[in-house]
């Protein structure tokens, strides 16, 4: 299973985009207009299509920045998300801290990422 | 305060076709669109065909919640504003008036039932969207930025003709300046064909589909189901004026009354149905001798064609005008039927055609003047009729415009 193209397929008929316009580095708001209803649905459809648990918040990044504010400036930044997102390497979460400042910073890679996590520990358990 | 009212855009996706020039060959070939339901295959449907609604819209999302009626209306919306000419930022606080009906498709809209429990795996989120009555409205706002006064009617078969009657009054008392009306649906799901079935509503015939649908005939025994949709711009006189708009007619008058009596049964003595035609003509400020044809609602069930043609042959006395039956060339668009057959009365005013009754053999009545040949006919005032289940009725009376 290429859960990219399973992602990649879900998105072309909720958005109604082209194919050619998701890569895994695509930004789901920033680039593919995605809107508050279009998340309810794609929670909808991950869940249906994986069989898996999903937690809208985690999965959509959703308290990123209250989590980043909340996090006391004796720790580290860093450190702190990543038990915060288990499901995202070190290197995407620093990629994510110098991203904030441009806008939403989902992207299609967090998804997969979120969906091999789950579905590892779903085979774990 | 009072403006004249004209129609100044149309967009008509119907079982004729889907723009003025191919209903009008339609209707000259005598090309209709009559198969058997692959639901249930003793029924007979008027499908549209070839039809795609993002030749209208382009890509939009929202085309996931908007279920075939919804569909039709939007497309034949976007069609009328593009036929109108019309700017966008006339659009801006234009009003937006919309006949709907209900979503029946069960088959595809349910969800599995087993021991009380919903298996709920196949819903969208947001699923509902696809019954709610205004979702219809939303995405023609959305695609066309029609943000002023705005209502979604959903009188059953009569609903689209009172969509296009509420428009009217607005831009008539001064309310609005331009405004959209129409409406749009489909009942041909294995939900829609069942639920009519069991009303005992549709034509069971054996013979060949394009012979069921005989509105006004002895032996007419149902009607036949059929599905579209049609919109139109409306304007006060001054504004389509001062833009240099073509103007298609004027709306002169319209009434809505309700029987009061029956579910689905029209009153016998057709009492508020009469009142309706009554009140259309005083407020059009015009005679009954002036009416040179009605566009009849004829639906080809016994009850609602015979008290129609009671109603018709009381109202306009011993000579009536000529009475075409739309429904016997499209099926039964629902709650459409009021606004594609205003559209296709208004392809046959511009090209001075009436249409023959199709299958019209041996007429409910000798003293009303059925349509029974197709002919060459100047008309300049039509009365368009529709009634409805719960015992609606709507009247519209327009008149050709002529520069």
């Amino acid at each position: 299973m290429d859960i990219f193209k399973e992602i990649r397929q879900i998105l072309v008929e909720l958005l109604d985009v082209d194919e050619k316009e998701i890569t895994t580095d695509t930004y789901l708001v920033r680039d593919l207009c995605a809107e508050s209803i279009d998340f309810l649905e794609l929670a909808v459809s991950l869940n249906n299509r994986f069989a898996i648990e999903i937690n809208d918040d985690d999965l959509f990044l959703r308290n990123l920045r209250l989590y980043i504010q909340n996090i006391p400036d004796s720790q580290d930044r860093l450190a702190g998300l990543t038990g915060r997102f288990p499901f995202l390497s070190t290197k995407r979460i620093a990629e994510i801290l110098a991203d904030l400042d441009q806008g939403p910073v989902l992207k299609v890679k967090d998804l997969i990422a979120y969906i091999e996590w789950q579905t590892k520990s779903k085979k774990a358990a | 305060m009072s403006n004249r009212v004209v129609i100044t855009g149309m967009g008509i996706i119907s079982a004729l076709g889907h723009c003025p020039e191919t209903i009008l060959r339609s209707f000259k070939n005598d090309q209709v669109c009559f198969r058997r339901s692959r639901h249930d295959p003793e029924i007979v449907i008027s499908p549209v065909c070839g039809f795609d609604v993002k030749a209208y819209t382009g890509r939009f999302k929202n085309l996931r919640y908007l279920n075939p009626g919804f569909q039709f209306a939007l497309a034949a919306a976007v069609a009328a504003v593009e036929n109108a000419g019309i700017d966008k930022a006339c659009l801006d606080l234009a009003g937006l008036f919309a006949g709907v009906g209900p979503n029946l498709d069960l088959e595809k809209e349910l969800v599995a039932i087993k021991n009380g429990q919903l298996d709920d795996s196949a819903l969208n989120a947001l699923w509902m969207l696809r019954f709610l009555p205004n979702t219809g409205a939303s995405a023609i706002s959305q695609v066309l930025g029609i943000h002023g006064e705005n209502l979604t009617i959903a009188t059953a078969c009569s609903a689209s003709l009172q969509a296009i009657g509420q428009a009217y009054r607005k831009i008539k008392h001064g309310y609005l300046d331009v405004a959209m009306a129409g409406g749009g649906d489909s009942r041909l799901s294995s939900g829609g064909i069942l639920a009519y079935r069991k009303a005992q509503a549709l034509c069971m015939v054996n013979g060949t589909p394009d012979t069921a649908s005989r509105p006004f005939d002895e032996s007419r025994n149902g009607f036949v189901p059929g599905e579209g949709g049609a919109f139109f711009v409306l304007e006060n006189i001054a504004h389509a004026r001062q833009r240099g708009a073509h103007i298609y007619a004027e709306i002169c008058g319209y009434s809505a009354t309700m029987d009061g009596y029956a579910m689905t049964a029209p009153r016998p003595d057709g009492k508020f149905a009469r009142l309706a035609i009554q009140n259309v003509l005083r407020e059009a400020n015009i005679l009954p001798e002036q009416i040179d044809y009605v566009s009849a609602h004829g639906t080809g069930t016994q009850l609602n064609d015979q008290v129609e043609a009671d109603v018709i042959a009381d109202v306009f006395g011993g000579r009536t005008p000529y009475v075409i039956g739309l429904k016997s060339w499209i099926g039964h668009v629902s709650a459409a039927c009021g606004a594609v057959e205003l559209g296709l009365n208004l392809v046959l005013l511009g090209n001075e055609l009436l249409p023959a009754i199709r299958n019209l053999k041996h007429p409910c009545r000798s003293d009303v003047a059925f349509v029974n040949k197709t002919m060459a006919f100047a008309a300049e005032h039509v009365l368009i009729e529709n009634f409805g289940f719960g015992g609606q009725n709507a009247a519209l009376v327009i008149r050709k415009w002529k520069s």
